[in-house]
């Protein structure tokens, strides 16, 4: 009786511990939340020419950034999959075809950060891929460069770049996992009205990352 | 404007006479003594042109019509177009930055939208889209008519918000007229006029000088907000009957105008000084020959050549080394000939057709060959009186033109009268504006930190194809095989509106517009250089509408006081911006949380430059007895919002007032505040000859140096003048 007692009470426990575990995978997953990744510098340069305003000093590498890490990738890692986006000035690389050896992919949508629930199947793309316009390498990235063609938009009396509210960029990463993020700011700590006086090549974003094999980001 | 010219055959004036008593329901009121004194009623009873094209009184036109008589340009002491334009209702006056140049914005039309002419005749000089009103001294201004809703049915090409028709003195009798008036940053205007009518023969001339030092609102930075110039007006008019049934009117204008620039600017990343000098200059010849075959027949022919010229130049103030240069012709060549037949009382037929030549030169243009555009059009109006209460104008015109697609603009009103009190009218149409040169054949580049290129539509193909064989191409963000030829911009609009003697002597004016605008023509971003400098050109992209009300009052307070008041509502929106805000995909992104909403339909305001209210409170004193005058004029601007504007005011960037990354203006964007200016007048006249007046405008010293550069602070004045007539 004690044995089967004991048998029973094991047999419970591991049912139990198989429910509850059963539970939090499918029922309760680790809640992804929402990170805030400041000030990521995208080639900021040394300082500016004063004759053209345009940045001096420039190492033209890309700031290679891990939604999985939700660190930044140092360019000795560049030839590898570690890495999901690159970031030089207001041009933003996925790691696959021209740009990388992954298969990253991502697209550009509207809507509201925290309502955009779940992220489509389709729509993403690789860099480049089809082949750009003859002689303008980056003219197709999957991001797309320019004012109001992807994320930001040129404000030419302050002569700012300003992310262009409702963009969401959506990254397909090569492990296949899915990330949102919004870009929030260009200029180093984000200020509310920034001016052309302010350090550029600074990119502020919010950012969901789900680890897991699901494209709800709740 | 020859046009049911003054001296008539007896049976004519006969039946023209009866045709008017049919037309105006206000003719009633001219027989009753009692009631003509009244402002409102006098101004019934004028008669208009630019409506029609003939001589019809306002009260009678089916479509809205206002009038500024001479009386009420001088008794608020106005110089220049702009000082009389900007006090009426709907009507505002817009800085054109860059450009300077002021404009008239009607019905929420920017000013390219409006047609503006003397005697009928189209004035030139859009050097960057709108005239500069200031061009046009008033002391020979008879009266101006604007004619609000499209007119491309008569006119062609611009009319869409309206016309303004600037009706010139003509010899009348033997007069003369000598004023001087000095004011406020050492404004002086001398100005005469003279007349006689010898037997066959009337001349008319007049002359204008006037001098201003303008005015610096930001007195902290070098140079003035408004330059100094000194500008001259010479206009004439000769009319000669050879008898009965044939006269002639010779017209022609000449102006000069020099302004001494200085200004502050960005060179190498360097501010430096410049001075240097604009000066502009236009002169017109336009003769018209009326003949009358019959008494149902009269036939005018009418010839206008204009020409305008326009040079900038800039030196560096340190070495005298040349910084900058523009310069900018055209000349604008018209005959036309056109007939009106008055079958009966009930049917008066307009037939007409002309020929434009336009000829452009310019450095913008990257070369100095000339442009030229033709159009041939042929126009009808037929005028139609079924009842006795109720009148129908139809009418339509078709222009043809080897760049853009033939435009045909019909249009058609019709009023009618329900009772003595009560008037309805309704008029629809269709307006064009044809791309202009600007948009066909500039070829600009800026080439300044930030810079940027600017090419037409005609010479974008050619221009890119030989940036890209130099490798300066990095990519092209548009195909540029799909620019295209620019089409005209097309409005279709509706005014219906309502005359109501409210109360005895309580007159209301309302009129509901709205005007759907298409083919909007807008830069278009095409390449972007390998030195990272985009490259614009023009497409038919935007959709637009702009509807609201315009209502006025007019009441006669006491025997020789007038009060009036008038509002204007308006709502201005791009219609792509606001159905994507009505599907909800439009945001707004708070600039202090970085927080991004979704835009509500109700939070998108419109248009920049456009205020939803607007209006204006006046009185006016006419003492005819004693000779006393007065004015006190309120009028009020509501908020509204200003878009990116690529300039500075003395070097002082103008902040956009999108400040929450959406790229339009909504509810939570800055704006400039709502204003009111105060302006009062008085004057006296003695002996019907020598008058003297005194006058303040914008008495409380309003100004916003940076966001209205062309609101001077207060401005005080003071004018004698001379008149006499035999």
């Amino acid at each position: 009786m004690n044995l089967i007692k004991s048998i029973l009470s094991v047999v419970l426990f591991v049912g139990f511990t198989i429910a509850f575990t059963g539970c939090d995978e499918e029922i309760d997953p680790l809640p992804v939340v929402a990170t805030t990744f400041t000030n990521l510098a995208a080639d900021p340069g040394t300082g500016f020419n004063p004759a053209n305003g345009q940045p001096t000093g420039l190492t033209r590498k890309f700031t290679l950034f891990s939604f999985k890490t939700g660190e930044i990738i140092l360019n000795t890692d560049s030839a590898t999959n570690k890495w999901d986006l690159g970031f030089n000035g207001t041009s933003i690389i996925v790691n696959s075809a021209t740009s990388g050896p992954g298969s990253s992919q991502a697209q550009v949508v509207s809507g509201i950060f925290d309502e955009y629930a779940t992220a489509p199947e389709s729509g993403y793309k690789s860099d480049n891929d089809p082949a750009p316009i003859a002689g303008a390498p980056n003219a197709n990235l999957a991001i797309p460069t320019g004012s109001g063609q992807g994320w930001y938009t040129y404000d030419g009396v302050n002569m700012v770049n300003k992310p262009t509210a409702g963009k969401i960029i959506l990254v397909k990463t090569s492990e296949g996992r899915y990330a949102k993020m919004e870009i929030l700011s260009y200029y180093k700590d984000a200020p509310s009205n920034p001016t052309f006086n302010n350090e550029a090549r600074y990119y502020t974003f919010r950012y969901v990352y789900q680890p897991n094999e699901t494209s709800t980001f709740n | 404007m020859l046009i049911f010219a003054p001296v008539k055959i007896v049976t004519s004036s006969i039946s023209c006479l009866v045709l008017l008593t049919m037309l105006s329901m206000v003719c009633f009121a001219q027989k009753n003594p009692g009631e003509s004194d009244t402002l409102a009623t006098r101004q019934l009873d004028a008669l208009i042109v630019t409506a029609t094209r003939n001589e019809r009184t306002l009260g009678a036109l089916p479509m809205p019509v206002s009038l500024i008589s001479k009386n009420q340009i001088r008794t608020i002491g106005s110089l220049r177009l702009n000082d009389i334009l900007t006090e009426q209702t709907g009507l505002v006056v817009v800085p054109q930055v860059n450009a300077q140049g002021n404009g008239i914005q009607i019905q929420g039309f920017n000013p390219d939208y409006t047609l503006i002419l003397i005697d009928g005749e189209p004035i030139i000089g859009r050097y960057t889209g709108s005239l500069e009103l200031s061009r046009i001294a008033v002391g020979n201004i008879k009266q101006i008519e604007i004619v609000k809703g499209p007119s491309s049915s008569l006119y062609g090409s611009d009319a869409l918000a309206g016309v303004i028709n600037i009706i010139t003195d003509r010899p009348q009798g033997t007069r003369g007229n000598a004023a001087i008036r000095y004011g406020t940053n050492n404004t002086l205007d001398i100005n005469g006029d003279i007349g006689f009518i010898k037997k066959k023969l009337g001349v008319y001339v007049y002359a204008n000088r006037y001098h201003t030092d303008g005015y610096d609102l930001s007195p902290q930075n070098f140079g003035n907000t408004v330059s100094p110039f000194t500008n001259y007006t010479l206009n004439s008019k000769i009319t000669y009957k050879f008898n009965s049934v044939t006269d002639i009117s010779v017209a022609g204008r000449f102006f000069n105008e020099d302004q001494v620039f200085r200004f502050e600017v960005e060179s190498n990343g360097n501010r430096t000084r410049t001075s240097g000098n604009g000066n502009t200059r236009d002169w017109n010849f336009n003769p018209v020959l009326t003949h009358r075959f019959s008494d149902k027949l009269k036939a005018i022919a009418r010839f206008y050549s204009t020409q305008y010229k326009t040079e900038t130049y800039l030196n560096l103030e340190t070495d005298g080394s040349r910084y900058y240069e523009d310069d900018f012709r055209q000349s604008f060549t018209r005959p036309e000939l056109n007939a009106e037949y008055y079958f009966n009382e009930k049917n008066i037929l307009t037939l007409g057709g002309g020929y434009i030549n336009e000829e452009v030169q310019t450095t913008r243009y990257g070369d100095e060959e000339k442009r030229s555009q033709e159009t041939s059009y042929v126009f009808f109006q037929h005028e139609w009186l079924p009842l006795e209460k109720l009148s129908i104008i139809a009418g339509g015109r078709y222009d043809y033109n080897t760049i853009y697609a033939g435009q045909f603009s019909p249009k058609l009103s019709s009023r009618y009268e329900l009772n003595k009190k009560v008037t309805f009218k309704v008029s629809g149409g269709v307006g064009f504006k044809a791309p202009d040169f600007r948009q066909l054949y500039f070829n600009f580049n800026n080439s300044a930190a930030g810079g940027y290129s600017v090419l037409g539509t005609e010479v974008a193909m050619d221009r890119l194809a030989e940036l890209d064989v130099a490798g300066q191409i990095q990519a092209y963000l548009f195909d540029p095989a799909q620019l295209g030829n620019l089409q005209a911009e097309r409005s279709v609009s509706i005014n219906a509106g309502a005359t109501v003697e409210i109360l005895p002597l309580l007159k209301m004016d309302l009129n509901i517009f709205h005007n759907s605008i298409n083919n909007l023509i807008e830069t278009q971003a095409v390449a972007i250089t390998t030195t990272g400098q985009s490259i614009y050109s023009y497409r038919n992209i935007l959709r637009a509408y702009t509807q609201g009300l315009e209502s006025n009052f007019t009441y006669p307070l006491a025997r020789y006081l007038n009060l009036s008041l008038g509002y204007q509502l308006l709502y201005a929106k791009d219609k792509d911006v606001a159905e994507a805000v009505k599907s909800g995909d439009v945001y707004w992104r708070d600039p202090n949380t970085l927080v991004t909403k979704r835009l509500k339909p109700s939070e998108y305001f419109g248009l920049y430059n456009r205020s939803r209210h607007m209006g204006n409170f006046k009185l006016f004193y006419d003492h005819k007895p004693s000779g006393w005058e007065g004015s006190l004029r309120v009028i009020y601007r509501g908020q509204y919002g200003i878009g990116e504007i690529r300039g500075n005011i003395q070097g002082e960037v103008i902040p956009p007032s999108d400040t929450n990354s959406n790229s339009i203006l909504d509810v939570y964007d800055d704006f400039v505040p709502g204003y009111a200016l105060v302006n009062l007048s008085i004057a006296k006249t003695i002996k019907h000859s020598l008058r003297f007046q005194l006058g303040v405008d914008n008495l409380f010293d309003y100004k916003e140096p940076v966001l209205i550069p062309n609101l001077p602070g207060r401005l005080y004045y003071a004018a004698l003048s001379y008149s006499f007539s035999k």
